[in-house]
């Protein structure tokens, strides 16, 4: 019986990590309806950014700091230079971030090179936990555990804060927010922001778990995209359900029927739309 | 209202359909790269020289395979005085980025506009099932370096394509008898889910199951895996008596270190193909891979006198030791330089009356190119990976000797 739970700890892990990547595009998407399809080359960002810092003998957590700060700096001027041109305009953010997401891709691949790396776990989490008579690793009860952190901080900052009344607000009607004298430019580049941020965050702590290679970026937001329309566009209540619920399909797809695990999660994904075309969170449509 | 019931709708067609283009884009991504040239010279092939074509991988997952292969037919040069038979050599280095379309285009520009003599490479079953065709039409020799899949000695057998490494055959089998009679009999075997990985463990089961033993599961994760844990979890589950695995590259330093951090060295005993006792891999994983067994047929630590030579030559040169692919590089020459000095020529007609059947000692020891399969008859050795002074030793227990594949496949 213990197998059963070491996979589902082991599928949990995953969920949150994609749940981590997935928040930044779906509050992107919720609050700007902005599609961002570089979300997924911020991740590998992220990623490539921390190993260089560690390679040079730097703390994992300070590498983690400075990749997550890197990124969200990297959100700014993306959206201060580009993204704030095409509000509104479907079809160029989509052309844009398109765009986007191969020339980074293409700078990491030149920077970094082609050749597979992998970031080696904090020292200080580098240990394993028996479970029954499994053993895990520490590793992953800390992306759990940063999951958890995350859906917590977001549920507080939505519902608590006058920034989160301010962005509800704006996601309603973003003219009577404006009219109220709320800088609305501000609040969109801070959210952008904070999306890269989290891509960036996820990237790292993915890094350990997943290893780093070119093709990453895509199939990281192939599955993100998936997340967040699952779990219904915009919602990141919604994308923390569809995640763990992929996370852990996926991983016993992986050993029931191997050659099939990215196919379930599209059957799923299938699924849910045909029964609810909104997705599991999505605001429903009169 | 109405605006926004529209663009939801849009939005979520919108990224369906962005999602399969995404999809289709990552499947067809393919790393590309630009292929070296090694100083041309117009000069056609004349009596006195010897012109050898390379279609190696030096870019992605292989480039470490194709450079130690480069590096040992150097070294072989070099202590040679450049000469291969008596006449002085040429060589010409394509890369084929593992894709066997890639890897026509460059045979033939080394074939038809260069003129070499003799071919040499590749690393991909894949790229030698396509090379085998056209050398079999053009009637050129092509030693097989590194390649392994197994019909290359059965159904695909040429005339002209002599294997210098060994086959998955050979590499699956040759440890199987041992753990079956010393280790347990109860196994579950895992590897990447292509050609290679089918094979190497097709013929350990075949191996093991002969010698009493049972495979309990085989687990097939997809090439290029980042994480085994759903793998490992599941192949610890069934209380094997040992877990033998096949993985390269990266995947066998992901593989092996993963085995330690899901607590399972020193639990189940881990077993494994040849690439497991191999520098590449022992050498990034360190401590990792402590402990593991293996039927490796080299080590930079294998007690003759030749490998002795050819370890210390190997280190001045290149300043690291030499692993399994430096020998297929340094045999890929030596079996060329006996070939030529036996023919007397360089036309494939005249080598391939020489190549059938001929024997030579090579750092990993006797080496004779079996008549019946032209794929190597050669000693592996049951080794367990002992910690010496921070990095890893394979440590000989048992010599399997002259491990020849059947002439036939034991598999239809």
């Amino acid at each position: 019986m213990s197998i059963f739970y070491a996979q589902l700890l082991t599928g949990l892990a995953y969920g949150m990590l994609y749940f981590m990547i997935a928040a930044g595009l779906t509050i992107i998407l919720g609050v700007m309806n902005v599609v961002n399809l570089a979300h997924g080359t911020l991740f590998m960002l992220g990623a490539y950014i921390a190993f260089t810092f560690i390679s040079d003998e730097l703390n994992f957590w300070i590498a983690l700091l400075l990749s997550v700060l890197l990124t969200a700096v990297l959100g700014i001027i993306l959206e201060k230079l580009l993204i704030k041109h095409v509000y509104g305009k479907e079809l160029e953010q989509v052309l844009l971030t398109f765009g986007l997401s191969f020339i980074i891709a293409d700078v990491v691949k030149w920077i970094w090179g082609t050749e597979m790396q992998t970031l080696s776990a904090p020292a200080l989490l580098n240990a394993s936990l028996s479970i029954g008579d499994m053993v895990f690793p520490l590793y992953r009860l800390f992306v759990v555990f940063i999951g958890c952190l995350l859906a917590l901080l977001l549920w507080y900052l939505e519902s608590k804060t006058r920034i989160g009344a301010i962005i509800r607000a704006g996601v309603d009607d973003r003219a009577m927010v404006g009219a109220l004298g709320i800088n609305v430019g501000l609040v969109f580049t801070g959210v952008f922001a904070f999306g890269a941020a989290l891509a960036g965050l996820s990237g790292v702590l993915g890094g350990p778990l997943i290893g780093m290679y070119t093709g990453m970026d895509s199939e990281i937001l192939v599955t993100s995209l998936i997340v967040v329309v699952i779990g219904g566009l915009g919602s990141w209540k919604g994308s923390f359900i569809s995640a763990i619920l992929i996370g852990v399909i996926e991983t016993f797809g992986k050993v029931w029927f191997p050659s099939l695990s990215m196919l379930i999660v599209f059957l799923i994904m299938i699924v849910v739309l045909i029964i609810r075309p909104q997705g599991l969170f999505g605001r429903e449509v009169a | 209202m109405e605006k926004k019931k529209r663009f939801l709708k849009l939005n979520i067609t919108g990224l369906i359909m962005m999602i399969a283009v995404m999809l289709i884009i990552a499947g067809c991504a393919q790393s590309s790269g630009t292929s070296g040239n090694t100083g041309s010279s117009k000069e056609e092939s004349s009596s006195g020289l010897l012109k050898i074509g390379f279609i190696l991988s030096q870019t992605g997952t292989f480039a470490p395979l194709s450079e130690g292969i480069i590096n040992g037919f150097k070294l072989y040069l070099e202590e040679h005085n450049g000469m291969l038979g008596g006449k002085k050599v040429e060589i010409k280095v394509e890369d084929d980025e593992a894709n066997p379309q890639v890897a026509l285009r460059k045979y033939r520009q080394l074939v038809h506009s260069e003129k070499v003599d003799i071919l040499v490479g590749p690393i991909s079953s894949a790229v030698v099932y396509a090379l085998r065709d056209e050398v079999e039409k053009d009637k050129k020799v092509l030693i097989d370096a590194n390649a392994a899949g197994d019909d290359l000695a059965w159904s695909k057998k040429s005339n002209y394509v002599y294997r210098a490494s060994f086959s998955n055959w050979q590499n699956g089998s040759s440890a199987a008898k041992y753990l079956a009679n010393n280790v347990g009999k109860k196994a579950v075997i895992l590897a990447p889910d292509y050609p290679a990985g089918k094979e190497v463990l097709r013929a350990f089961k075949a191996a093991f199951e002969a010698a009493g033993g049972k495979v309990a599961k085989e687990l097939y994760p997809k090439l290029n895996t980042n994480d085994f844990a759903p793998y490992l979890q599941e192949a610890s589950a069934e209380n094997p008596d040992l877990i033998y695995a096949f993985f390269t590259g990266s995947d066998g330093i992901r593989f092996v270190t993963q085995y330690k951090e899901f607590g399972l060295k020193g639990k189940i005993p881990l077993a494994g193909a040849l690439e497991f006792g191999d520098e590449l891999i022992t050498q990034p994983t360190g401590e990792a891979a402590e402990g593991i067994i293996t039927g490796i047929n080299y080590s930079p630590y294998l007690d003759n006198e030749q490998n002795k030579q050819f370890v210390e030559a190997y280190k001045a040169k290149y300043g690291k030791l030499p692993n399994i692919f430096s020998v297929e590089g340094y045999d890929s020459a030596a079996m060329i330089d006996k070939a030529v000095a036996e023919a007397g020529s360089v036309r494939s007609e005249d080598l391939i009356k020489v190549l059938k059947g001929i024997s030579f000692d090579s750092p990993r020891g006797p080496i004779t190119i079996d008549p019946a399969t032209n794929n190597p008859i050669q000693n592996f050795y049951i080794a367990k990976n002992e910690l010496k002074d921070g990095v890893i030793v394979p440590k000989v227990i048992e010599m399997v000797k002259n491990v020849t594949m059947p002439e036939t496949s034991p598999f239809e």
